[in-house]
């Protein structure tokens, strides 16, 4: 999981950077760019088939035995199984009402305390030596001791979730506040812009891009939260489910948690993208 | 999947190799031998064995690493370890999907799960659990095979009990007040709890009382773990591993003060200060000594030894200091046996039952073909 928000932090770096070569470079010919969009869609298609195929191919080849690698066929079936006897779906709740409270609670958070660090040189000195020691200390390592302090149930994992989420809220925010080029803020000050209106009429919305790239990789980490919860202590949800197929040996059904987990990383992802070019669409357009 | 197993491997023999030995000229055999949780006092068999030789005098050369149970079994299954200390109701699971492993050496004989609770309060028998809130580190595992069965055993099921997830935290958890009683190994936590009552570091709980499932049911325990072709294509390892392992054990069971002090160098941070050393040495002297001049006494003459090993040590040292021995004195009640090693029938058929109660096998099969007794030393 933490490859997959690390793979879609740079896919996401990528995609920005080919939009600022491509706002430098020339222009193509409009015949040359009309098939690109057309096809892209088929990208991502193929490149999940190839991996179906790929993983059938390894199995069929048997270079493992069935119970360590199943074959797509086998863990869409138990899909099919625990999605038509409601398995799944309890699980599944548990773990998106988790992430979603966590990421409600951390994210907000963390662009507070993003806003005022990045205020006050002499705030930041005091607490950035914490933050930066909480922030390089695996969530992993100390989730025990949120279990046994906020108990095994919803609580502790909505805490672990979003503390996962604080932190690089927190860098972000302070990142692009203080990215606001001089030559704005000046320019503000031109107007006799309060503290207040510098923040609310340019600041914030100067920062809004780096925010929503960290919000995209955040959701992600809400998640890891979340599951990281579960596998230390919990009655429900997508990792609880992995850790009991595990000590049941059902492969297939591991599977199938792991595939709904990453799933649900790339909705959640979509879904920041989507309300990303809603909020800040004046920045397309220049 | 295969390099990550390539890796973990690699990682196992860089980090987990017990012993670097070679006998005189012969060559050993590589094994590769997995454990459970982190490395522990309670593993101090295969520390002896390895520390004394006993496995080089075999012709073996063990590598030992530690990790999840589930994952260690689908590794032997695979072939990826050669053998393992796994509980009974893991390799009846596993077999029921398909992985071809097998128990040859029965290490616990009794059952090591029970249920703490604080004396002199409302709880004294196991249908007082009634309506409580009782904790349990998951939803699988011995520890809930063993409430299964325990409640069973009294005419309970889950539903009269309140049941809480709480992870690997009882100690925490039961002495915060979080619980009011709790699944444990009955050879550990208790232990510890006891310990922290006794500091008055436990909240009101002053001392603690533990229902045992082997006092309600029989049902099988921890052995050492071996796939099916294992079995077949090399039995001459197998019983020499088997060989090694029982001698590690009798040496453990027979003078654990000297079983201490050498499973010091497999774990990291065991008690041992430089004043308990020499006391234990002084102790595993004279154990030594009386077994040469015992060769024949019985298992309730050592058992003797141990308590009064313990008493004079507790009159010594501090608890805390002694908390780990405590573990591994409580542990050994739980291997000793007339006949080590040896796999009743009726314990591995009370277990499936249990398991297909559960729902956590899905069928039944012949349960004698989890286990074997053909390769106990003579």
């Amino acid at each position: 999981m933490a490859y997959g928000a690390l793979f879609m932090h740079l896919s996401d770096l990528t995609r920005r950077t080919a939009m600022v070569r491509a706002q430098h470079e020339t222009p193509a010919e409009p015949g040359h760019r009309l098939h690109v969009p057309r096809l892209r869609w088929l990208i991502p298609l193929l490149a999940f088939l190839g991996f179906l195929l790929l993983w059938e191919g390894v199995v069929r080849l048997e270079l493992y035995p069935a119970f360590i690698l199943p074959g797509p066929g086998a863990v869409a079936e138990r899909f099919v199984q625990v999605v038509g006897d409601g398995t799944l779906w309890p699980h599944l709740t548990t773990t998106l009402t988790q992430m979603l409270l966590g990421l409600a609670i951390g994210a907000p958070l963390g662009v507070l305390m993003g806003v005022l660090l990045a205020k006050s040189r002499t705030l930041e000195a005091l607490i950035s030596p914490i933050i930066l020691a909480a922030q390089s200390t695996p969530v992993v390592a100390y989730a025990p001791l949120l279990i046994i302090w906020f108990g095994s149930g919803i609580t502790s994992k909505i805490i672990i979730a979003a503390l996962t989420v604080f932190f690089p809220m927190l860098m972000n925010t302070m990142v692009g506040i203080r990215n606001v080029p001089q030559s704005r803020r000046d320019m503000m000050r031109l107007f006799n812009a309060t503290p207040w209106q510098t923040f609310w009429k340019l600041e914030f919305p100067a920062s809004l891009p780096v925010l929503f790239a960290a919000l995209r990789v955040s959701v992600t980490l809400a998640i890891i939260g979340s599951i990281i919860g579960e596998f230390i202590s919990a009655s429900s949800g997508l990792g609880y489910l992995i850790k009991l197929a595990r000590d049941r040996y059902d492969t297939p059904l591991v599977l199938v948690a792991v595939v709904v987990l990453a799933v649900l990383a790339r909705l959640a992802y979509w879904v920041v993208t989507v309300i990303e070019r809603k909020v800040i669409r004046w920045q397309r357009t220049g | 999947m295969r390099f990550l197993i390539i890796i973990a491997l690699a990682l196992g023999l860089l980090t987990g190799k017990v012993t670097g030995q070679e006998s005189a000229g012969t060559p050993l055999d590589e094994v590769s031998f997995f454990m459970t949780f982190v490395p522990n006092v309670q593993f101090s068999p295969v520390y002896v064995a390895e520390a004394k030789g006993y496995f080089a005098a075999n012709g073996l050369s063990v590598t030992g690493d530690h990790g999840d149970e589930p994952v260690g079994v689908d590794l032997i299954a695979a072939g990826e370890r050669d053998f393992g200390l796994v509980s009974g109701e893991q390799v009846l699971a596993a077999r029921a999907n398909g992985r071809p492993v097998i128990s040859v050496y029965e290490w616990f004989q009794q059952y090591p799960v029970g249920v703490v609770y604080p004396e002199g309060g409302d709880i004294n028998t196991v249908p007082d659990l009634a309506g409580r809130n009782v904790g349990i580190p998951g939803r699988f595992g011995a520890s809930y095979s063993g409430l299964t069965a325990l409640l069973d055993a009294h005419g309970m099921t889950e539903q009269d009990i309140d049941l809480e997830e709480i992870g690997f935290n009882a100690p925490e958890v039961f002495c915060a007040g979080g619980v009011e009683a709790s699944v444990v190994y009955v050879n550990n936590e208790p232990i510890q709890i006891a310990h922290r009552a006794e500091q008055g570091d436990c909240g009101e709980v002053t001392s603690v009382g533990v229902f045992r499932v082997a006092d309600a049911v029989d049902m099988v325990s921890n052995g050492v773990v071996t796939s099916e072709a294992r079995v077949t294509e090399n039995s001459d390892l197998v019983r020499r591993l088997v060989t090694a392992f029982d001698a590690g054990l009798r040496d453990v069971i027979q003078n654990p003060a000297e079983a201490y002090i050498l499973s010091a160098d497999f774990v990291e941070g065991l008690p041992l200060s430089a004043e308990l050393h020499a006391a234990l040495e002084a102790a595993a002297a004279e154990q030594t000594a009386y077994r040469g001049a015992n060769p024949d006494a019985s298992r309730e003459e050592i058992a003797a030894q141990r308590v009064a090993l313990l008493e004079s040590l507790q009159s010594e040292f501090p608890s805390d200091e002694l908390v780990q021995f405590e573990v591994l004195l409580s542990t050994i009640e739980l291997w000793d046996a007339d006949r080590l090693g040896y796999a009743d029938p009726e314990s591995w058929a009370t277990t499936q039952d249990v398991l297909l109660e559960m729902g956590y096998i899905p069928r039944e099969s012949d349960p004698s073909e989890a286990f074997t007794n053909d390769f106990l030393p003579e």
